[in-house]
C-alpha cells in the first residue's frame, strides 16, 4: 500500500483529499505546515508527497528544496499543488525540483492519474 | 576705376571743367593756327618782293661783272634781321657774290643746286630763288634765306598767352561749375541722406524734399511714394505682429493649460491604471479565495456521491450531482470572469505558434463528443484540402472553437452541428475561416444586438433552461479581436445559427491587437518576428518511429512538436521557428548530429536554444563538450525527458520574459487553467 504524505494547511482540503486518497487505497499521512511536512517526510519516508505550495511557517517550495537536497529523500516524487495559478509559484516549484504539479481546485481523477504515473515510474 | 567712384559733385565739376576747357583750347588753337599760317604767307610774299628789288639792283653789277658793287648791294640786307643768307649765282651755278649774317665765311648749308623761281620752306628756313635779268637776258640767280625769326617769336608769344588764358578760364570754369553742380547734386545727395536716415533709423515717416520738377524731382516723388507704401505696410505689419504676439501669448497660455490638463489626465490615467491593477489583483485574489471553498464543495460532493453510490442510496446521488454541477458552473464563471478581467486589463497576451489546423479540429471534436451526445446531436466536420497550418495562439483558437461548438451542442436538440474549415484570401492575405452551424433554437434579431456583450445571454429564461455563464461568446469575441480576426453570426429564431470566425493564417504581433496596457506594448515592441516559440520542440531524427514516439509523448505534455528528418532540415527549421528546445540524434546520414550540434552552437541566433542529445551513441562527454545541455541514451526514459523539458521551459520562459513580464498578474498571459497542463480542464463550459 503506497504511502502518501499530504502537506496542506487548509483543514477541509486536507481532510477531503486524505479521505479520497484513502478510499483509493493509499495510506495517507498529513501535515498542516511546511516544517511538519519536512520532518514527517524524513521520518515516514512516504512513496509520494502532495505539497501545497503556499504554506505557513515554511513554503512548499522551500520544503521541496530541502527534500531534494537530501540524499535520503531525493528519490521521493513530489507533486506541487499550486493553490492559485501564479506562474511564479509553479516556476518556483519546478525549480525546487518538484516532479509534477497540479492546480487547485483539484480534479481528483486527474490528480490520481498523476500520482499513479509517478508511482509507476518509481517502480 | 577711381574716376568712376568719384562723388557726383566731383564728377559734375570735372565734366563741366573739362568740357569748357577743351572747347576753349580747340578754339584758341584753331585761331592760332590760322594766324600763324597767314603770317607765314605774308612773310614769304615780303621775301619775294625783297628778292625782286635786290635782283633789279644787282642786275647792272652782274652785267659788268662788278663784284664789289654786287656785294655792296647785298650788304644792304643787314637792315633785314631775319635774312640770314643772300647769294648771287652766275648762270653756270658759281657764286658771284654773297651775304651772310653774323660772319663773313660761307655757311655749311647752301642749296646743292639752283631751283625754280619761287619760295619754299626747308629745314625751318624760308628760301627764295629769283632770276636776275636785264633787258630779257638771264644774268644769274639770287638766293635768299630767312630764319623766320618774327614768325617763331609770334608763335611763342601766342602759345604763352593761350596757356595762361586756358588756365585762367579753367579755374574760372571750376568755380562756376562748383557752384552750378549743386543744382543737380544737391537733390541727389539729399535723397541719399534721406535714404540713409530711413535705413539707419528705420523711420519710414521721413520724406525727401523735392526741389525741382526734373527727373530727380520725379525720382524723389517715386522714392516718397515708395516710402509711404513701406510705411503703410510697416504699420500693417506691426499691427499684425502685435496680433501675432497676442495670439502667441494666448497659444502659450492654452498650451500651458493643456499641459496642465494633460498632466491631470495622466495622473488620472495612472490612478485609473492603478485602480485597474488593484481590481485585477483583487479579482485574482478573490478567485483564489473563492476557489478554496469551492474546492471543498466539489471535492466533498464528489466524495459523498461515491460513498452514497457504494452504500446504495441512489436517490441522493442526483442531488449530489447537482451540487457538483453548480460548483463546477461557479468555477467556470470564476475562470471566465478572470479571463475577461485579464483581457480588459490588457494582460491577455498572445502566444503565437505554428500548428496543424486539422489536428486541432480532431482533438476538439473528440473532446466535444460527450457534449454532443447529451442532446443527441451529431457533429459533422469538413476541413478543406488547402487548409494546412496556421500561426496563432493555439489555446485561444481552441477556446474559440470550443465555445462556439459547445454552445451549438447546448442549444440544439436531436440536430446536426457542422464545422467547416477553409482558407480564403482577402486583400492578398490568407485567412482561415471556421464556420460553426447548428440546427438549434437560433437567435432572434433582438438577441443578436448584444450577443457578444458580457453577461448578456439571450434572455433570463434561456439562462435558466440551458445554464452557462453568459461570458463564453464575449470571451470568444475578445479572443478573435485579439488576433485581429472577425466574428459574425447569421441566424433567425428557430432556424439554427451559423457563427463564422475568420482569423489571419499568420497572426503576428503587429497585426494582433495591441492592448492599451503599457507593459504589453513593451512586450510587443521587444519581441521580434523570430521570437522564441516557448511551446514548440524540434525533434531531429532520421528514424520515423523515434520521431513518431517523441512527437506523441511531447504532444501529451502539451508541447507542439516539429520534426526534421535530417540535419540540414533541422538547422533550417531551428532558424525558422526558434523552438524552446531541440532533441537531436547523432547517427544520421549526410549531416550527423555532432555537426548539427556544432553548427547550432556556433550560430549566435541559435546558440541559446538548449539541445538534448537523444542517441544510442554513448559519448556524453563529447556531447556536453560541444554544448549540448543534456544527454539521453536510447531507449529514452520518458519521465526523465519530461522533467528535462519542463525544466528548460521554466528556465527559458523566465529568461525570455524576465525583462518584460508583468510580475503581479497571472503572469504570462495564459488563461489560468492552462497551467494545469492538460486539456481536461477545458471541458468545463458544459
Amino acid at each position: 500500500m503506497p504511502k502518501i504524505l499530504l502537506v496542506e494547511d487548509n483543514e477541509m482540503n486536507r481532510d477531503m483529499l486524505s479521505r479520497r486518497l484513502q478510499r483509493k487505497g493509499y495510506s495517507v499521512v498529513t501535515a498542516e505546515d511546511g516544517e511538519k511536512g519536512l520532518s514527517l517526510a524524513r521520518s515516514e519516508m512516504p512513496d509520494l508527497i502532495l505539497m501545497d505550495i503556499s504554506l505557513p511557517v515554511m513554503g512548499g517550495w522551500e520544503v521541496t528544496r530541502h527534500l531534494k537536497a537530501d540524499d535520503a529523500t531525493r528519490h521521493i516524487p513530489i507533486i506541487a499543488l499550486t493553490a492559485h495559478a501564479w506562474v511564479t509559484d509553479r516556476e518556483k516549484a519546478i525549480e525546487a525540483g518538484c516532479d509534477d504539479y497540479d492546480t487547485k481546485p483539484v480534479e481528483f481523477v486527474r490528480l490520481s492519474e498523476k500520482i499513479e504515473n509517478l508511482l509507476t515510474v518509481k517502480k | 576705376m577711381i574716376l568712376q567712384d568719384l562723388s557726383i559733385k566731383r564728377k559734375l565739376t570735372l565734366i563741366t571743367m573739362l568740357t569748357s576747357s577743351l572747347a576753349l583750347v580747340l578754339f584758341s588753337a584753331s585761331f592760332l593756327i590760322y594766324d600763324l599760317v597767314s603770317f607765314r604767307h605774308l612773310l614769304s610774299q615780303d621775301l619775294m618782293t625783297q628778292a625782286e628789288i635786290i635782283g633789279y639792283n644787282s642786275a647792272g653789277a652782274m652785267e659788268f661783272k662788278d663784284e664789289p658793287a654786287a656785294t655792296a648791294t647785298l650788304s644792304a640786307l643787314t637792315a633785314k634781321e631775319d635774312i640770314v643768307t643772300a647769294v648771287l649765282y652766275k648762270p653756270d651755278g658759281k657764286i658771284f657774290a654773297y651775304y651772310f649774317r653774323g660772319n663773313a665765311s660761307l655757311p655749311s648749308y647752301l642749296p646743292s643746286h639752283l631751283k625754280e623761281n619761287g619760295y619754299r620752306f626747308e629745314g625751318g628756313y624760308l628760301e627764295v630763288f629769283h632770276d636776275v635779268t636785264l633787258n630779257g637776258e638771264h644774268l644769274g640767280t639770287l638766293f635768299l634765306q630767312s630764319d623766320m625769326r618774327q614768325w617763331s617769336q609770334r608763335a611763342r608769344r601766342y602759345a604763352n598767352i593761350l596757356i595762361v588764358f586756358v588756365l585762367v578760364s579753367g579755374l574760372f570754369a571750376f568755380f562756376v561749375s562748383s557752384k552750378l553742380q549743386g543744382f543737380i547734386s544737391r537733390p541727389i545727395l539729399h535723397l541719399e541722406d534721406t535714404m540713409r536716415m530711413v535705413s539707419v533709423n528705420k523711420n519710414y515717416g521721413v520724406r525727401a524734399v523735392k526741389t525741382y520738377g526734373d527727373e530727380i524731382g520725379r525720382l524723389i516723388d517715386g522714392f516718397n511714394t515708395m516710402l509711404a507704401e513701406i510705411q503703410q505696410r510697416d504699420t500693417v505689419l506691426q499691427s499684425t505682429n502685435g496680433e501675432l504676439k497676442t495670439r502667441t501669448q494666448e497659444l502659450e497660455e492654452e498650451i500651458f493649460h493643456r499641459k496642465q490638463t494633460q498632466e491631470e489626465l495622466l495622473n488620472a490615467k495612472h490612478a485609473a491604471e492603478e485602480a485597474n491593477r488593484a481590481k485585477s489583483t483583487f479579482l485574482a485574489n478573490m478567485s483564489h479565495e473563492l476557489r478554496t471553498p469551492l474546492n471543498a464543495i466539489i471535492g466533498y460532493s464528489e466524495m459523498l456521491e461515491e460513498e452514497t453510490r457504494d452504500s446504495g442510496k441512489v436517490e441522493n446521488v442526483q442531488d449530489l450531482k447537482k451540487i457538483q454541477a453548480a460548483g463546477k458552473h461557479l468555477l467556470a464563471l470564476i475562470n471566465d470572469v478572470l479571463d475577461l478581467s485579464k483581457i480588459e486589463a490588457g494582460k491577455m497576451g498572445l502566444h503565437l505558434e505554428t500548428f496543424d489546423v486539422a489536428q486541432v479540429i480532431d482533438e476538439m471534436v473528440t473532446t466535444l463528443q460527450p457534449a454532443a451526445k447529451k442532446n443527441a446531436n451529431s457533429i459533422r466536420v469538413h476541413v478543406d484540402e488547402n487548409v494546412s497550418v496556421m500561426r496563432a495562439d493555439i489555446t485561444k483558437v481552441r477556446q474559440i472553437l470550443f465555445n462556439l461548438l459547445s454552445n451549438a451542442c447546448k442549444f440544439t436538440d436531436h440536430g446536426i452541428i457542422s464545422l467547416n474549415v477553409g482558407q480564403i484570401k482577402v486583400e492578398g492575405k490568407n485567412w482561415i475561416q471556421f464556420q460553426v452551424s447548428d440546427t438549434g433554437i437560433g437567435i432572434s434579431a433582438k438577441q443578436k444586438e448584444n450577443l457578444f456583450q458580457e453577461f448578456a445571454q439571450a434572455d433570463a429564461s434561456i439562462a435558466r433552461k440551458y445554464g452557462g455563464t453568459g461570458l463564453g461568446l464575449a470571451i470568444t469575441h475578445r479572443f478573435v479581436q485579439l488576433m485581429k480576426g472577425k466574428i459574425t453570426v447569421e441566424s433567425e429564431a428557430g432556424q439554427g445559427a451559423t457563427f463564422t470566425v475568420q482569423l489571419p493564417a499568420q497572426v503576428t504581433f503587429e497585426t494582433a491587437d495591441s492592448t492599451p496596457s503599457e507593459e504589453t506594448n513593451v512586450v510587443s515592441n521587444n519581441l521580434p518576428e523570430t521570437k522564441t516559440d516557448l511551446e514548440t520542440i524540434l525533434v531531429i531524427d532520421d528514424d520515423p518511429s523515434v520521431r513518431d514516439l517523441m512527437s506523441r509523448f511531447l504532444t501529451k505534455l502539451n508541447f507542439h512538436v516539429v520534426a526534421a528528418t535530417n540535419g540540414e532540415e533541422g538547422l533550417r527549421l531551428a532558424r525558422k521557428i526558434r523552438p524552446l528546445l531541440i532533441t537531436l540524434d547523432v547517427v544520421m546520414p549526410e549531416c550527423d548530429g555532432w555537426t548539427v550540434l556544432n553548427r547550432l552552437k556556433n550560430d549566435p541566433k541559435l546558440a541559446e536554444i538548449p539541445v538534448i542529445m537523444v542517441t544510442v551513441v554513448d559519448n556524453e562527454a563529447r556531447g556536453l563538450d560541444l554544448g549540448a545541455s543534456n544527454y539521453l541514451i536510447k531507449p529514452v526514459q520518458r519521465d526523465r525527458l519530461a522533467v528535462l523539458v519542463e525544466k528548460h521551459r521554466v528556465a527559458r520562459s523566465s529568461t525570455i520574459t524576465d525583462t518584460n513580464s508583468a510580475p503581479l498578474y497571472v503572469g504570462d498571459g495564459q488563461p489560468v487553467r492552462e497551467t494545469t497542463g492538460t486539456r481536461v480542464s477545458r471541458i468545463r463550459r458544459n
